[in-house]
């Protein structure tokens, strides 16, 4: 059955007067500072026009069960976590449907180390939720809401003091920026000014109202493409609506890809100091080939930021970065989570460093074409599929069903996987050209269509 | 005990037990689905509670299509001017008036300003028991809003319907008690506007109630210390929502808030006569202030939108209750503090001291009490009183009702709390006192 309700590892998504209700956000809250046991809780949210609903909900929620809710307003899901931890906070909630359209909204939960609740604590926070009974309070304990109204301070702090701003400042960039009048609008132009660059942004009034899918994928960024050509810039970024994830344009107006952000990324980061590199099964065959360069591991998790974050932490001192295929870069030393500011600072850092404009840079990484197609389908009968492919691919390549199934080849791999976000299957292709890459990509979902008894 | 008291204009109970987020989550949704549209005015109380249930009200208000203008901390009488000043389609007051700290409530209020009425509250009703809300998509989503001035449009427009000039001549100095409630800070602006000066005591906004947030004399000592040392005209003790007042004239002088309704009523005929409204258990002095100026009088169930719901009925000119809510419909159709406030001091400022206004009421002597009895039981429990103390016992619109010739004794379950209320009223005073202690020996459990 396919929902507008998805509660999981990523939080809860759901659409706006269906699924996403302000009990149901309620209920959520409550468990949520159940399971926390009181205390200040960051309460942040990316400019959705539902998000003053969702917002009241979960307040209303957190001060029943006696938290102390820290009312941060419009802020990108990156600025939340490092606030909770900078502000020793108990938790935080951020109200965000990141990527999805405007009609989705949803909560993601965040412990007092500033990271996405893993596994386990997922399942015991749904546990609470599920049984339904919640700490209320009485009014002795009642707590009032606080607010701050310049949230971004401790994530600036965090990417000042990692980044060459000076050799930044020196080149004096000239930066498009597209915040798709998302979150990331409070302080992208803020953030590139600091750098000593001449911001252009574009789409930068945080009211929810998207001028293009908050997705950043090349067709959604034409307004981007065009704008960096007419205003002659040396690059242009474009944020999803909480800006955790970045996608790049060249100099040309040319969108580079959103996978592109993280190999930059990577080649940037190893030479200014080696180290682990953590990555889901779906991002690029580049990230090894620039790793052997460094001799340094690459280690493959589940896709889902935080299964890229556990196994970061896990591995401790040891890890250089990590990401995602998606345009999400993470670099501990800044905070363990994907972020769009970071993801920025570093493509200006490389360009400053390397004295190379961003194409230069993106043609000289190791040459790979990743395409992404999502067709209808549940979680049910991804699985159903996933059976069905496992056994037909059995001995004919090689298989990993950590998530779903990826079958890899020695010129391409294929990574089928159920969205965590949304009642869709994902498909991944990677080969060495955009035409071996589109061919396999239509061989298998004709493939996949012929094979009918998933459905 | 689960405390929860839903009636017509709303609900109130206990945070926490009985006041969850879910309850006023669908309270609200039902109130915002019967609006239809908004915008849909909040405020609230001081109550440390407060910000849960107003951020629970402003979720479900949106969620139904309703834009919402966000008052914050706000009196209720300013609320409902506010709601009709801007012709807002409604508004929702977050406070529990005169109970304890533990309580909060929501009342709604209608177009008009008013609570709504008994076929307006059960429609809301019925909206809340099938919890068939409006649930609308992103696009019709409510907004949120602001208005700048309110205080300073209901002040400007209480002043222009009082003789603010006498008020200002007499230079009257009086000590308010807001009890740390809604009326807290706001009352100094009260002053500046009537050209009184106010001593402000219990004057922060930080819901940590000195005592009791009921007006009445149990709770004045703190005033009448004052009004002493500074020798002040008028004390005013103010509900958290300021709807409703009790007076003080000195410290020697005990005025219970049965003299509140009365006072005005007195001093308000003056000016304008026509009927008057009030409920079955308030004092018999507003009859004789009635009967003086000519003035028909009709007896209502208890509480605000009974009241008020027959004074527009009636066309009267004044409404009010015992308990020291008083509405006067050419100003706006609720109980409102501060007009309670500034009509007494009109009658100050034509010459008589507060003392000999409240000289002026003939004095009845009404012994309030109460006894706490499990809900199940309270209704069949009246019934066997009425079995039990002897006498022409009649059904009243509320209650039960014996007359005794000096005066009148009066059984009512309460609509707030699981109470029994017992009022006697006699010339006596020590008549009034031996009846109620009477009664209250018939209570089985007690």
């Amino acid at each position: 059955m396919r929902t507008s309700l998805k509660i999981g590892i990523s939080g809860v998504r759901g659409i706006v007067g269906e699924s996403l209700t302000p009990k149901l956000c309620t209920s959520l809250a409550q468990a949520f500072g159940t399971y926390l046991g009181g205390g200040l809780v960051v309460v942040g949210r990316d400019s959705r026009t539902s998000g003053e609903m969702v917002k009241g909900a979960v307040l209303a929620g957190l001060l029943s069960v006696g938290c102390r809710p820290l009312d941060i307003g419009i802020s990108p899901t990156p600025t939340v976590m490092i606030y909770a931890r900078e502000a020793r906070a108990c938790g935080a909630v951020t109200i965000t449907a990141s990527h999805n359209p405007s009609e989705w909204n949803g909560l993601k939960f965040i412990n007092s180390e500033g990271l996405f609740l893993n596994s386990a604590q997922v399942q015991e926070f749904l546990d609470i939720y599920h049984q339904g009974e919640f700490s209320l309070v009485g009014v002795d304990a009642c707590k009032p809401v606080i607010n701050d109204d310049k949230p971004s301070l401790p994530h600036f702090r965090k990417l000042f003091s990692y980044l060459d701003v000076a050799a930044i400042r020196k080149r004096r960039f000239k930066v498009v920026v597209d915040c798709c009048n998302g979150a990331g609008a409070i302080m992208s132009a803020r953030f590139l000014e600091t750098l000593g660059c001449q911001a252009v942004p574009i789409n930068n009034i945080p009211d929810g109202a998207f001028a293009h899918p908050p997705e950043p994928l090349p067709e959604n960024i034409t307004e981007l493409c065009r704008c960096v050509v007419s205003e002659k810039a040396d690059v242009g970024f474009v944020q999803d609506a909480d800006a955790d994830r970045l996608a790049v344009v060249n100099e040309h107006g040319e969108p580079l890809g959103e996978d592109m952000t993280l190999i930059i990324a990577v080649q940037h980061i190893l030479a200014r100091r080696p180290g682990t590199v953590v990555t889901n099964l779906s991002a690029s065959r580049a990230i090894d080939d620039v790793a052997r360069q460094y001799n340094v591991p690459v280690v493959r998790t589940r896709t889902g930021e935080i299964n890229v974050v556990e196994r970061m932490c896990a591995l401790g001192g040891q890890v250089a970065l990590g990401g995602e295929g998606n345009g999400g870069v993470i670099i501990p030393a800044i905070h363990p989570c994907r972020d769009s500011f970071t993801a920025m600072g570093v493509i200006l850092e490389t360009m400053a460093s390397r004295e190379m404009g961003i194409s230069r840079i993106a043609s000289m990484a190791p040459g790979y074409c990743l395409v992404k197609r999502k067709i209808p389908g549940s979680r049910e009968q991804a699985s159903r599929l996933v059976r069905l492919l496992k056994k037909n691919y059995e001995g004919k390549a090689s298989l990993n069903s950590e998530d779903g199934l990826k079958m890899e080849y020695p010129d391409h791999w294929i990574h089928i996987r159920s969205s965590n976000t949304e009642p869709v299957i994902r498909v991944l292709v990677e080969a060495g050209t955009k035409e071996e890459a589109e061919s396999a990509l239509e061989a298998f979902l004709s493939e996949i269509e012929e094979l009918k008894s998933w459905k | 005990m689960q405390l929860l008291k839903i009636s017509i204009s709303g609900v109130r109970g206990i945070v926490g037990q009985t006041i969850t987020p879910e309850l006023v989550l669908n309270f609200a949704s039902a109130f915002g689905t019967w609006l239809g549209e908004g915008p849909v005015l909040i405020g609230r109380d001081t109550r440390p509670s407060g910000p849960m249930l107003h951020q629970a009200c402003l979720s479900a208000l949106l969620s139904t299509g309703c834009d919402v203008i966000d008052l914050g901390i706000c009196p209720t009488p300013i609320l409902q001017f506010t709601v009709s000043h801007h012709k807002a389609r409604g508004g929702i007051s977050i406070s529990a008036g005169h109970n304890g700290k533990d309580w909060n409530a929501l009342t709604f209020i209608n177009s008009d300003g008013t609570y709504l009425n008994s076929f307006q509250g059960e429609e809301v009703l019925d909206l809340y028991h099938l919890e068939k809300f409006n649930s609308v998509s992103v696009e019709k989503l409510g907004k949120t809003g602001h208005i700048a001035d309110y205080l300073k449009e209901y002040f400007d427009t209480l002043c222009s319907f009082v003789d603010v000039n006498s008020i200002r001549k007499a230079g009257l100095l009086i000590v308010v008690d807001c009890c740390n409630g809604a009326g807290a800070e706001i009352i100094e602006e009260f002053g500046k506007c009537l050209g009184c000066q106010v001593i402000a005591i219990n004057n922060e906004q930080n819901g940590y109630f000195p005592h009791d947030p009921e007006p009445c004399v149990r709770n004045g000592q703190q005033v009448s210390s004052v009004m002493e040392v500074l020798k002040a005209d008028a004390g005013f003790l103010t509900n958290s929502d300021v709807s409703r007042i009790s007076l003080i004239a000195s410290k020697d002088q005990a005025m219970s808030e049965e003299f509140t309704f009365p006072l005005i009523t007195q001093a308000y005929l003056e000016r304008k006569k026509g009927p008057v409204v009030t409920n079955v258990m308030t004092s018999s002095m507003v009859d004789e202030v009635a009967r003086k100026m000519n003035c028909p009088l009709f007896r209502t169930r208890v509480g605000q939108s009974h009241v008020i719901e027959t004074m527009l009925l009636e066309d009267a000119v004044i409404a009010g209750e015992g308990s020291g809510g008083v509405a006067i419909p050419e100003f706006q159709p609720a109980f409102d503090g501060f007009l309670s406030m500034a009509i007494v001091l009109e009658a100050m400022a034509l010459g008589a001291s507060l003392g000999e206004l409240a000289e002026s009421l003939p004095l009845r002597h009404l012994v309030k009490e109460q006894v706490g009895c499990s809900l199940p039981r309270i209704y069949s429990l009246v019934n066997e009183i009425k079995k039990l103390y002897p006498g022409e016992w009649h059904e009243t619109s509320d209650g039960i009702r014996l007359e005794t010739g000096t005066g009148w004794i009066h059984l009512r379950a309460s609509a707030t709390e699981p109470l029994v209320r017992v009022y006697v009223e006699d010339a006596s005073r020590e008549t009034a006192r031996e009846r109620a202690e009477q009664i209250i020996r018939y209570f089985p459990y007690w």
